[in-house]
């Protein structure tokens, strides 16, 4: 299992994700953003809100959830993400942080999965 | 969006008003609460949070902040719960805004049902000092809240019921109670009345001079005399607490976390026997953070009764020196400085030596004169010097244990105490700083304390005979006073100086 084809994998699920975002009356703004700290996965629109939104899919759940994999440590890094987006970009909106768990195909969206504290 | 509400947070016996100011705008969500916030009150978040979601209001995923004002005062307590959910559903437009000012406090629970506080009385008489329209509190503190009178009580049980309130929505019905009622409710018990006690009619006696010129006493006999009874007779003779003393009694038990539901309002004297082995923080008062009151603060228009005195920490002791003289305490640390009230009486009991039978008919004593001195040496002079009162409480002889108790009725004895309080009162209207015999300073004593012409002579002969330092003779003209006053005499009599003599030291077990 090489490194491209774990790629392909993410790809296929975000391709997923956006698909049953878009069902859900999102507005896809950007995708794959990077900055110093890290990525997001998909950046969308729902009504006013701005969302960050955060992907993972597992096939097994031998090394845990998909849920489990969202560590403080990798919120940190989305938010953080996120903070330079707003920047850069656009400021002044209403932001959310999503999550969208894929398991065997299984899409499951966490709306406001995370907050600052 | 913006909205501010008002809560209280505790300092001392006394409370502060508090602005819980909520501000929601756009950016990344977060809650943060500022103003220097405790633990306590910085997990109030979570528990926020959720209660917010459970009544069917949403959390709004926001940039939230909560500001306490004034910012640089620390605040303690879980109170601040309630009125922060109620000014995020203001701030978030799910709530309208409120013209009226209510002082809002309250613990919420993941399901929404509010939870009790504590200090809930002096955060209601803050409230009133500050005029606000009202007070939305925990249900289960309705009564002691509405002890205080000229503010509507509104009690509430779910976070919803306090936002209809707020708005407005809910017809707000104040709760009453009867204040008269609860004072009467309770008599004075009478565990141990002073006429069941056998004996020792010197040392009950004490105890009446004791209760109506609020001096402090030392009882000294051997184990087994009846000391212990002797002090919490002294309850029953102390008249009761007036309203306002209760109020401050209840004040400082609602602060000290130690009021129990069912008894909202103290109306009956306190009485404090910490055991000997007691710090001294546990003694005048202190902890981290905000320093509770001690057990002087608990013992306020009450007794305090020090078994066993010897066994106390000398420097525990030696603390209680200064509240003995200005009745209150200033306990200063790094958080707060706080002034408490410690009016109390003391009452001390110990034994005569080591083995607690020196002076003894029955049995011989067995310490030595070493033995004996060190034991002495426990107590400072300057702490004696404190007590006006020492009587000695002997063992009883077999006629006395074998015979029924007899004596004077309490009630008649209380009646004495109480006319004798009145006449001190009435003779020191016009004084700041005392309200009773014990509490004359040196240059007052001249003024108060009128002798007659062969109580003078008297009192000359006494001073010669026994050596009288400076400060033994205002003690026994205080003493001397209090007996007059027993009298409904106005001045004092050689009669009264006799007895007074009496308490001044213990004959063969001189201190």
């Amino acid at each position: 299992m090489n490194k491209e084809y774990m790629n392909i994998r993410g790809e296929k699920a975000e391709e997923q994700a956006c698909r049953h975002l878009r069902k859900l009356g999102y507005k896809i703004v950007a995708r794959n953003w990077h900055s110093f700290f890290g990525e997001i996965d998909i950046i969308a629109r729902d009504d006013d809100t701005l969302v960050f939104i955060e992907v993972k899919s597992r096939h097994s759940l031998s090394y845990g959830s998909p849920e489990e994999s969202l560590t403080p440590e990798k919120q940190k890094r989305i938010i953080a993400t996120a903070c330079i987006y707003l920047n850069q970009i656009e400021d002044q909106v209403p932001v959310r942080f999503d999550f969208v768990s894929i398991h065997k195909g299984n899409v499951t969206l966490y709306q406001n999965a995370f907050q600052i504290d | 969006m913006f909205a501010q509400l008002f809560s209280a947070v505790i300092l001392g016996i006394e409370a502060q008003l508090v602005e819980v100011q909520c501000d929601i705008a756009n950016g990344l969500p977060s809650f943060q609460i500022v103003g220097l916030p405790e633990k306590e009150i910085s997990e109030s978040r979570e528990r926020i949070r959720s209660a917010i979601k459970n009544s069917g209001y949403t959390f709004p995923s926001k940039r939230i902040t909560a500001n306490l004002a004034p910012a640089d005062l620390r605040k303690e307590g879980v109170g601040f719960d309630l009125p922060i959910a109620l000014g995020i559903l203001m701030a978030s437009g799910q709530l309208s805004h409120v013209s009226n000012r209510y002082l809002i406090t309250g613990e919420l629970s993941l399901d929404s049902k509010i939870r009790p506080v504590h200090g809930v009385l002096p955060m209601v008489l803050a409230a009133r000092q500050a005029g606000v329209n009202g007070a939305i509190l925990p249900q289960p503190n309705a009564v002691e809240a509405a002890l205080v009178e000229g503010i509507p009580i509104y009690p509430v049980r779910i976070l919803s019921e306090a936002a209809a309130l707020l708005t407005g929505e809910k017809e707000p019905v104040p709760y009453v109670i009867n204040r008269s009622a609860l004072m009467t409710r309770h008599p004075q018990s009478s565990a141990a009345a002073l006429n069941a006690i056998k004996g020792q009619e010197q040392a009950k006696r004490a105890l009446e001079i004791a209760a109506a010129g609020e001096h402090n006493l030392l009882m000294i006999g051997p184990p087994g005399a009846g000391k212990s009874l002797l002090a919490h007779a002294l309850l029953d003779i102390l008249p009761p607490l007036s309203f306002d003393e209760a109020l401050e009694v209840t004040q400082i038990y609602s602060i000290a976390h130690r009021l129990d539901r069912h008894t909202p309002l103290i109306t009956q004297r306190p009485f404090r026997s910490p055991h000997h082995t007691i710090s001294y923080a546990g003694m005048v008062g202190g902890g981290h953070g905000l320093p509770a009151p001690g057990e002087i603060t608990l013992s306020h228009h009450g007794v305090l009764f020090l078994d066993e005195l010897p066994e106390f920490d000398r420097r525990v002791l030696e603390t209680l020196r200064q509240p003995l003289e200005d009745r209150s305490i200033l306990l200063s640390r790094a958080g707060a400085s706080i002034l408490y009230p410690c009016d109390f009486s003391l009452v001390a009991a110990m034994n005569p030596c080591p083995c607690g039978h020196l002076g003894d008919r029955l049995k011989p004593c067995t310490c030595t004169l070493y033995d004996l001195r060190r034991y002495r040496r426990r107590i400072s002079g300057p702490f004696l010097d404190r007590i006006d009162l020492f009587v000695e409480v002997p063992r009883l002889t077999p006629e006395e244990l074998l015979n029924r108790p007899e004596g004077e009725d309490v009630a008649t004895v209380r009646d004495r105490v109480l006319q004798a309080r009145e006449r001190q009162r009435e003779r020191m209207k016009k004084e700041v700083k005392s309200s009773s015999n014990a509490q004359l300073d040196a240059k007052k004593i001249g003024e108060y304390c009128v002798l007659v012409d062969d109580a003078k002579e008297f009192l000359r002969m006494a001073i010669e005979r026994f050596a009288m330092s400076a400060r033994a003779y205002t003690r026994v003209l205080k003493v001397a006073k209090t007996v007059a006053d027993l009298e409904s005499q106005s001045v004092i009599r050689a009669e009264h100086l006799a007895e007074a003599l009496q308490y001044r030291s213990i004959g063969k077990t001189e201190l």
